[in-house]
């Protein structure tokens, strides 16, 4: 990808962020918004501006960036080009751990957690059925074996919802459609430390998933260690997608479109996609997480479905491109 | 005291207090009483917008106690401002958020008034329809799935100033979703429910199934008086009292 | 070089071996060609080279090191392979594609050195690629993308060179291309094993000729060893003649057609 790509790419990213902070119920001025960032003004407005869209930002970045970064690595060593990071069973799991903890009434601040521990127990469970039908490394078990955790996740949640009382299932179905809405900074921290980390370790792949890539018999014959390699991004980026959704719910699409939007942007070795993806996801939330706040206003719209509204058109024409 | 009511309870209580003036916004559902409509609508009162409350300046915000509303109502105290979450399921409930809310707005004289007439009224009713024979009722409020109005709820026990006794009023819950087949093993007497829905029981083949449709005894509530738990519970119960024994209102 | 010694290799829930006991050596200088009936283990000799698939007895060495103590990188730096088919998912132009064969010198970090690009453009020049080094592979013709693969295996370097097939969807001119060019790296000093159904053309090039039959090695040695029309008629089970092409001095085979029957009376 050219540098100014690049460039143009990254000061979109940053006139998102920005337009976050200064849009919303509350309409603020560039400067307004500005002086209120920096503390100074309107005791309301550095509120709104510091407490209430700040660190939905920054979450919607990290999510962003996180869910960016596993689709591309994901898409990039099952050589699938519609592989996502809830792919292995992350969604599914995390919604059983999530809607139990709603249902048995446990306070909030534990139903993050309980969906984390789901999307991982469901992710083990994926790999553990595709190793033991011979599948190994082989990405169509791996998809078939999250396809039936997925499934039996959706039924365990539909049980738990069938005699729940109806202020619960509510509860339950607004975690499930994804929000930064609750926001808070130690969450905010959380994530950052599992998205950051997950990148790293994905990006220092970027040159093995080129490999990968190109079929796990040349991979092997270029040297890659191909089922321990595969294994690991399979963890990371699904590790990576089961903390972004304990912190912000089921976001779907973003994984899925956004490596194609960076590879139409001219990104072409692993790495580069990897790192657009990652900066392309943020952009695409960000935006997104805009829209769902001033929509239908003073209603908030949830996040997940704004984000395949606006993604759909994007990979519509980039399909236009592949074929 | 600029105060933003979001839920209808707290709205409609604060303005039987006289402190109608002093709201500066409310939840969407707010409708009663009519002034109401004038008080700018925030949007809705589960997962409130916290930026439009922000942006009406209220000192005290009174939320619907709820774990959706958990993250606005830190937030909101986060800003600095009162917060305080309430429910009311129960007639008891409603006495004491009637009476706190005087104290809040400052007219603590005026809470006890409210709430002690719409007491007197109930237990007039109470003492009025204690020796008459009970009439069991069932309340349904949806088809699909079939919920009914549970003992958790203040129909419940409206009911039972009126004379009457909610075949359900050992659930605990407000709103518990039943069978069929359950209602028809507990064979109520009556059918309790509002304008919209009496047309669907009394024409559904489902429903003659049971012996109160068949013999005719579906009863209409007035839905302006009992919908929620109001100042006009009295009004309430003196209508149900009717409904279940116009006899004693010769 | 590469040194097979009694490789049996068994696919799971098969009946038969897919290898069983085969022993050969592709020593350095000369073309060693693997060639044989559908079905009769040459592509799991590749796969088994490669790391693949696990074998169920004995060993490959590499200069006489067993490669089971090796790691996947190490045997990569010496021996390039060029799989039978490679179909890249995503796009990539001619060049990064070569520049990966430099993956097991350069590792995860390091950034690609001057030796890397010399060995890069080396090997686009020897396939005549370097005009189209900025196409992605996608739009490349048959022919164009197998020199492609050539390229990122000559990228790759190494002691031994290792082709499964690699003429086939290739026409006449690129066939003997191909196999012109194996010839070369070769004479360089390199170990060239090859794996061809192309007995003719394998006849004209390989040093020397190893004939697999139900995961056995039925015969092994020089060109006119084991171009015998007994020996190949029993492997391929086919009626044919094995003759010497005047123009080229190279045996041939040439295939008969099955006696027709005669008509039946009515």
């Amino acid at each position: 990808m050219t540098p100014l790509r690049w460039s143009l790419l990254c000061l979109a990213l940053v006139a998102a962020a920005l337009l976050a902070l200064a849009v919303g119920t509350i309409g603020y001025t560039p400067v307004e918004s500005w002086r209120a960032l920096m503390g100074r003004g309107d005791a309301t407005a550095i509120f709104v501006v510091r407490e209430l869209r700040l660190p939905r930002m920054v979450l919607a970045v990290l999510l962003g960036v996180g869910l960016g970064i596993s689709g591309a690595a994901l898409q990039g060593v099952m050589r699938n080009p519609l592989a996502e990071p809830y792919l292995l069973g992350v969604s599914g799991g995390a919604a059983v751990g999530a809607v139990l903890a709603v249902i048995a009434g446990l306070s909030f601040a534990v139903v993050p957690l309980a969906a984390f521990a789901g999307a991982i127990a469901a992710v083990i469970v994926a790999l553990s059925v595709a190793r033991a039908t011979r599948g190994r490394g082989d990405p169509r078990v791996l998809v078939m074996a999250g396809v039936v955790v997925g499934a039996f996740a959706n039924a365990a949640i539909l049980i738990l919802m069938a005699n729940a009382d109806a202020s619960k299932v509510r509860g339950a179905v607004w975690w499930m459609m994804g929000s930064v809405a609750d926001a808070s900074w130690t969450q905010t921290a959380w994530l950052a430390a599992y998205v950051l980390t997950g990148a790293v370790v994905l990006v220092a792949q970027g040159r093995v998933i080129d490999a990968l890539a190109l079929g796990e018999d040349s991979a092997a014959g270029l040297g890659v260690d191909v089922d321990r390699t595969m294994r690991r991004v399979y963890l990371t980026a699904s590790l990576v997608a089961a903390a972004t959704v304990a912190a912000a719910g089921l976001v779907g699409f973003v994984g899925l479109v956004v490596p194609h939007i960076a590879r139409r942007l001219g990104a072409g070795s692993h790495r580069s996609v990897l790192i657009a993806s990652a900066v392309s996801g943020a952009l695409l939330t960000v935006a997104a997480d805009l829209v769902a706040r001033v929509a239908l206003p003073p209603a908030e719209l949830p996040l997940g479905a704004i984000t395949a509204l606006v993604g759909v058109p994007f990979f519509l024409l980039t399909l236009r491109r592949l074929t | 005291m600029r105060i933003v009511s979001l839920t209808p309870a707290t709205t409609e209580i604060l303005f039987a207090l006289g402190a109608g003036d002093r709201l500066v916004g409310r939840d969407q559902y707010s409708h009663w009483p009519d002034a109401a409509e004038r008080v700018p609508d925030l949007g809705p009162g589960l997962r409130p917008n916290v930026e439009a409350v922000l942006a009406a300046r209220p000192d005290l915000v009174l939320l619907y106690a709820s774990e959706d509303n958990r993250g606005a109502a830190q937030r909101l105290r986060q800003a600095g401002i009162v917060t305080a979450a309430y429910k009311v399921d129960r007639i008891q409930q409603f006495d004491s958020l009637t009476r706190q809310l005087g104290r809040l707005v400052g007219d603590s004289a005026r809470g006890a008034r409210v709430a002690d007439t719409v007491k007197h009224t109930l237990d007039s009713v109470r003492a009025l329809t204690r020796d008459a024979a009970r009439v069991s009722v069932v309340m349904p409020t949806w088809d699909r799935p079939l919920i009914v109005i549970g003992g958790g709820s203040f129909m419940s026990e409206l009911v039972d100033i009126a004379g009457g006794r909610n075949v359900y009023d050992t659930s605990r819950t407000p709103s518990p979703t039943v069978t069929f087949e359950d209602v028809v093993r507990r064979n109520p007497d009556a059918v309790l429910v509002g304008p919209e829905r009496a047309a669907i029981v009394r024409t559904s083949a489902a429903w003659r199934g049971l012996g109160a449709v068949r013999r005719g005894r579906v009863l209409v509530l007035d839905t302006a008086l009992t919908l929620r738990p109001a100042v006009r519970l009295g009004e309430g119960a003196v209508s149900l009292a009717r409904l279940l024994h116009p006899e004693l209102f010769r | 070089m590469i040194a097979f010694t009694d490789v049996s290799v068994r696919y799971p829930r098969q009946p038969r071996s897919a290898l069983d006991g085969v022993t050969l050596v592709a020593e350095r200088g000369v073309v060693t060609a693997v060639v044989g009936p559908n079905g009769s283990g040459k592509s799991t000799l590749v796969r088994a080279l490669l790391g693949r698939v696990p074998l169920a007895g004995g060993d490959i060495a590499l200069e006489g090191r067993s490669m089971r103590g090796m790691a996947r990188d190490a045997i990569a730096r010496r021996v390039a392979v060029v799989t039978q088919r490679e179909e890249p998912t995503f796009p990539i132009s001619v060049r990064d594609y070569v520049t990966l064969g430099r993956l097991p010198h350069r590792g995860t970090w390091a950034r690609d050195t001057a030796a890397d690009r010399a060995a890069v453009h080396d090997a686009l020049g020897r396939t005549e690629m370097l005009a189209l080094a900025h196409r992605p592979v996608h739009e490349l013709s048959g022919g164009e993308w197998q020199r492609v693969r050539f390229a990122r295996a000559l990228a790759q370097a190494g002691d031994a060179f290792v082709a499964d097939e690699p003429t086939t969807f290739l026409d006449v001119a690129h066939e003997m291309a191909v196999f012109e060019l194996v010839g070369a790296v070769a004479r360089e000093g390199r170990a060239v094993l090859m794996v061809s159904h192309q007995l003719n053309l394998v006849a004209r090039f390989a040093d020397r000729l190893v004939l697999l039959h139900d995961g056995r090695v039925a015969a092994a040695g020089s060109v006119d060893e084991v171009m015998r029309g007994d020996v190949l008629e029993r492997v391929y089970q086919w009626p044919l003649v094995v003759t010497r092409d005047p123009a080229v001095g190279a045996p041939a085979l040439v295939p008969l057609r099955k006696p027709t029957p005669p008509p039946t009376v009515p």
